[in-house]
């Protein structure tokens, strides 16, 4: 279980090629949303990169994740199609739901993605559910529920970290801190500043990582996944992240230090801190990141030209997929 | 009972992070929350006021720490002297950056002494920069060597008599210090221990991991603590205060010439292979195995080396630390603190 | 064969014969066994709040769970569970207490399946008693179905039958869609015909629990029994009613509705419900709009007030549709009662 093992060439160009390909899809929609060509909300994730690449590093299409509404990183680290995705975000016919979910309803079953979800704190007790079918099954799966800083305020977290600690869960709870609940501060939002305490008052173990450092996330992810794997029960993982968008796409942040994000950008780029080391270290070429950078790039341009040229839903679409059968 | 004068200004660097330390998930490790923390400071300022430390400067901490700490002062500031308190005037980065940047600018402004809470990582920190300003070394969790589990009011009374110069002569410690310089040129220093890791990225911090380490260098090493620097404790103790060090080869436990069973980590016991050690004398210098990797210092994993890079640690002078036992003593012997109030303040403090 | 068993101990042995049948039935809630982590080391010693779980613990421990009260997280669970391969049966013991986890149904369970484009299946039962008579006052009597009929997604049942209660159960478990199972709390020592073997009732299939030609009573639930009694009272006066038990309001079944209204031209709904957005005023809006032509007469809806459930024997015995208030709306509708409309 050392990280050792798994800083294999191929899984760090898997790693940043995540990282890289969450940080394109969303500028790419924060310049698209700007040309009004992309109906209703979205929350983007570009600068929590590091979290959903490093925590999936460890999952496989077998394993859950329950998302949020800001869930595109999380959707594209647990593999779902990018491309499907952009389709779905411009409501088109192709999109992964059918244009029937968009931004914030992005869900592949084949890919153990249980959606991103509009309801703050929605997932945790789903994920609940994952770890009760695994263990009832002995199938081996883990289920990790992604929520915000300010999702754990919610009962549903609670609820969820109390009845995954009483049935051992084979799950882990991924708190991505980046100190805003929308628009309030979690100074003002919660009296606790590491969120991972909150742990302890209900039986299970809980730590506060950099959630900027993708190897830090990855490691304790690891650590926390393969407890779950073993049956020794939940884990409450904090990463210190930050946002570089608004809560929203349109939000103007007036709540917000003018020069935070962009200091954000400048010293904490999970990114960029990623391809430093790694070179530095010797274990990767910057050419073989720079040609992932070329690649991804492509893939997003047709991605979203794609999503432009794709028909939208014909209006007998509107109530199938309600029921299986009724 | 003196009251407090505005001239005498000591520092204080209390660590706000806590809970991040992975060992949590692995060993069950456990540290003080900021309420804790922020208490602690309180405490610690009603033993400075006692002595007659008018003025305190603060590294800013985290919501909870200071939140605590300002909620406390404020209930109790009426009835009891204490010190003035100043926040250093800058939002917190919650990284090293703040501890380096607050004991820079607390020896600008001159104070006597500077108390540390927070656990080996955080007076590391402080230690690199701190030059001959006097450490009182404070331990906010379970799984450190270097500062002392101490009751913070005691601890206060202590630091604020060698502000006021009525610490006595054995009022000081000299500790000593391992620098650790990367391919000749120096890079940072450890309190406790250096050791040579086969990860390769500082990620979760903490040393976990036994079979991660291949070598090991103790500044000093008790063979009743706890952490890395046990396995030398229990081979070959070092006293705290002895003129050397030691240095540790590690090796495969099923296949090493010794084989000893160490408590690695509060929670965890394990056995580990030694290949060979010996003592590092004060100003030698040891070299460490090639190949790259990461130089975990007092048992976090700090520094990512390149391939190629050598790395060499140096057995130097450390910074003075306040032997709060000693001081202690010293004050009772010349009655020192003999007065009315005194006893009071330590009494409502406990409730 | 079919022998007299209780509508509970029908409920009861739907779950023993799914549970034996697919290993990937389980069954949670708050005191479904009961016991656990007492000191009388009893882990099975209520069987469930009312009994209706009472002897699955011993023989499936690992597929009963005893839930903490947190029904975010246990309904949750239900649904989470029930998307990712298990065919869970969640007991919500009150209907009123979805106040704290409707999230989970609402807004998780009944959206999944078209959120995700066609992308999930998420086979949840939520078995919950509901109804008044038991003297429970405001927060534990309501009949809440029709705020579950109301969301697309989710497929509601409303057994008034010991025999209804079993297959319908079965049909439920076996359904891929989230179902909501109501059990009215007075009508578990209800006896009633019930076959041994599994047998299941179909969803959106009403049934004519009797037959008549002068005027159609469609109810549902415990209202059926009380039609049942008004429909003695008024076979004594010469008047036949026809009693169409939807047995399900999502899916309902309007056409054996229509078809009964056109025969008899007059229709009278029994609702225990509160009157306004409800079951009733869902049928007579729908008979109004789809079969007017055939009605006779203005249609009547027989429900409880609009005011909650009261605690006082005095005032609860009058919230409930009783079947002389029924046999009032019928006689009513038939022009029997001087000053009625046309």
């Amino acid at each position: 279980m050392t990280v050792t093992a798994e800083l294999s060439q191929e899984s760090l160009l898997r790693g940043y090629r995540t990282m890289r390909t969450i940080r394109d899809f969303e500028e790419r929609l924060h310049i698209e949303i700007a040309n009004a060509q992309i109906p209703g909300f979205v929350h983007l994730y570009a600068g929590e990169e590091a979290v959903a690449a490093g925590v999936c590093s460890h999952l496989s299409d077998e394993d859950w994740v329950s998302s949020t509404h800001r869930g595109h990183g999380h959707a594209i680290a647990k593999g779902c199609d990018v491309k499907g995705m952009m389709a779905e975000i411009y409501g088109r016919a192709t999109g992964l739901c059918k244009g029937k979910g968009g931004s914030m309803h992005i869900a592949d079953f084949r890919r153990g993605m249980l959606g991103a979800n509009g309801i703050v704190g929605g997932g945790p007790p789903l994920i609940c559910g994952v770890g009760l079918s695994a263990k009832v099954r002995r199938s081996g799966q883990v289920g990790v529920a992604f929520l915000g800083d300010g999702a754990s305020n919610q009962g549903t977290f609670l609820e969820s970290l109390n009845l995954s600690a009483i049935w051992k869960l084979p799950v882990v709870f991924v708190v991505e801190n980046n100190g805003y609940g929308e628009a309030t501060g979690q100074s003002y939002h919660q009296a606790v500043e590491d969120i991972a305490k909150r742990a302890d008052g209900f039986g299970l173990p809980g730590v506060t990582v950099d959630g900027n450092d993708y190897f830090a996330v990855a490691e304790a992810a690891g650590i926390a996944i393969g407890r779950a794997r073993a049956g020794h029960g939940p884990t409450l993982l904090e990463c210190k992240t930050t946002r570089f968008f608004g809560h929203f796409e349109g939000d103007t942040q007036t709540y917000r230090d003018p020069n935070e994000a962009a200091e954000a950008r400048a010293s904490r780029d999970c990114l960029v801190a990623f391809r430093a080391r790694v070179t530095d270290a010797g274990l990767l070429a910057g050419a073989a990141l720079d040609a992932i950078d070329v690649e991804i790039a492509q893939l997003i341009d047709e991605s979203v030209a794609e999503a432009l040229a794709a028909p939208w839903p014909d209006v007998s679409e509107l109530s199938t997929d309600v029921y299986i059968k009724y | 009972m003196i009251q407090p004068s505005p001239e005498i200004v000591v520092g204080i660097v209390a660590n706000a992070a806590s809970g991040r330390d992975i060992r949590r998930l692995t060993t069950g490790a456990s540290v003080f929350d900021n309420a804790e923390k922020g208490s602690m400071v309180a405490r610690l300022m009603a033993g400075l006021g006692a002595t007659g430390v008018g003025r305190v400067l603060m590294m800013p901490a985290g919501g909870g720490l200071a939140g605590t700490l300002i909620r406390r002062l404020d209930s109790r500031r009426d009835s009891l002297p204490y010190p003035e308190l100043e926040l250093l005037p800058w939002r917190p980065t919650e990284t090293a950056r703040d501890t380096d940047r607050a004991v820079r600018e607390l020896l600008e402004r001159g104070v006597a002494a500077i108390a540390v809470l927070g656990g080996d990582g955080t007076h590391r920190v402080v230690a690199r920069g701190c030059g001959s300003t006097p450490l009182l070394a404070l331990s906010t969790g379970t799984n450190n060597a270097f500062p002392e589990l101490r009751e913070a009011t005691v601890a206060g009374l202590a630091l604020g008599l060698v502000a006021t110069g009525r610490g006595g002569p054995l009022a000081l410690r000299r500790e000593k210090l391992l620098e650790v310089s990367v391919n000749g040129g120096p890079r940072d220093v450890a309190l406790v221990d250096v050791a040579a890791s086969c990860q390769r990225f500082v990620g979760a911090r903490a040393v976990w991991n036994a079979g991660d380490i291949s070598e090991l260098i103790v500044a000093f090493a008790s063979p009743s603590a706890v952490g890395l620097s046990s396995i030398a404790g229990l081979i070959d103790p070092v006293g705290r205060y002895a003129p050397y060090g030691l240095h540790v080869r590690l090796g495969d436990p099923e296949t090493a010439p010794m084989r000893v069973v160490v408590p690695l980590a509060p929670g965890l016991v394990v056995p580990v292979g030694v290949e060979w050690h010996r003592r590092l004398e004060p100003g030698g210098v040891a070299a460490l195995g090639g190949g790259a990797g990461v130089i975990a210092l007092d048992g976090e994993r700090e520094l990512e080396l390149r391939e190629g890079d050598r790395v060499s640690v140096k057995l130097v002078a450390g910074p003075l630390t306040i032997d709060v036992e000693q001081v202690m003593l010293q004050a009772a012997q010349l009655g020192v603190l003999r007065g009315p109030i005194t006893s009071a303040v330590v009494a409502e403090e406990a409730q | 064969m079919a022998r007299k068993l209780s509508f509970l101990l029908a409920i009861n042995e739907a779950m023993h014969q799914e549970m034996a049948r697919d290993e990937r039935v389980i069954i949670l809630g708050e005191d479904i066994a009961g016991g656990a982590g007492g000191s009388a080391g009893n882990d099975e010693a209520w069987g469930g709040a009312l009994g209706a779980t009472q002897g699955l613990k011993t023989k499936y421990p690992h597929r009963v769970l005893d839930t903490p009260i947190s029904e975010s997280a246990f309904i949750g669970a239900a649904v989470g569970a029930a998307a990712s391969g298990l065919r869970p049966i969640a007991e919500l013991m009150f209907v009123d207490f979805m106040g704290v986890c409707f999230d989970q149904i609402f807004n998780q369970a009944a959206k999944f399946r078209y959120m995700f484009g066609g992308n999930a299946i998420t086979p949840v039962v939520i078995r919950t008693m509901y109804g008044a008579g038991l003297r429970a006052a405001s927060q534990h009597s309501q009949t809440l179905y029709p705020l579950f009929t109301h969301i697309p997604g989710l497929k509601v049942v409303v057994p008034s039958s010991p025999y209804d209660a079993k297959g319908l159960l079965i049909t439920a478990v076996r359904d891929d869609d989230p179902v909501i199972f109501f059990e009215h709390k007075a009508m578990y020592e209800l006896e009633g015909d019930v076959p041994e073997e599994s047998y299941s009732i179909p969803f959106g299939e009403a049934n004519i629990v009797r037959e008549g030609g002068d005027v159609t009573v469609v109810a549902i639930g415990r209202m059926v029994q009380h039609a049942l009694q008004a429909a003695e009272t008024l076979a004594a006066e010469g008047i036949q009613i026809e009693i169409v038990d939807p047995r399900t309001t999502s899916p309902l079944d309007e056409e054996t509705i229509y078809e009964s209204v056109e025969s008899t031209g007059r229709l009278v709904v029994v609702d225990e419900a509160h009157p306004r957005c409800s079951f009733a005023s869902d049928v007579a809006a729908l008979v109004a709009q789809n079969a007017f032509d055939a009605l006779r007469a203005p249609i009547r809806m027989v429900t409880s007030p609009h005011s909650p459930v009261p605690f006082s024997p005095a005032l609860e015995d009058v919230f409930v549709p009783s079947p002389e208030r029924i046999a009032a709306a019928v006689r009513d509708v038939l022009g029997a009662k001087s000053g009625s409309r046309r």
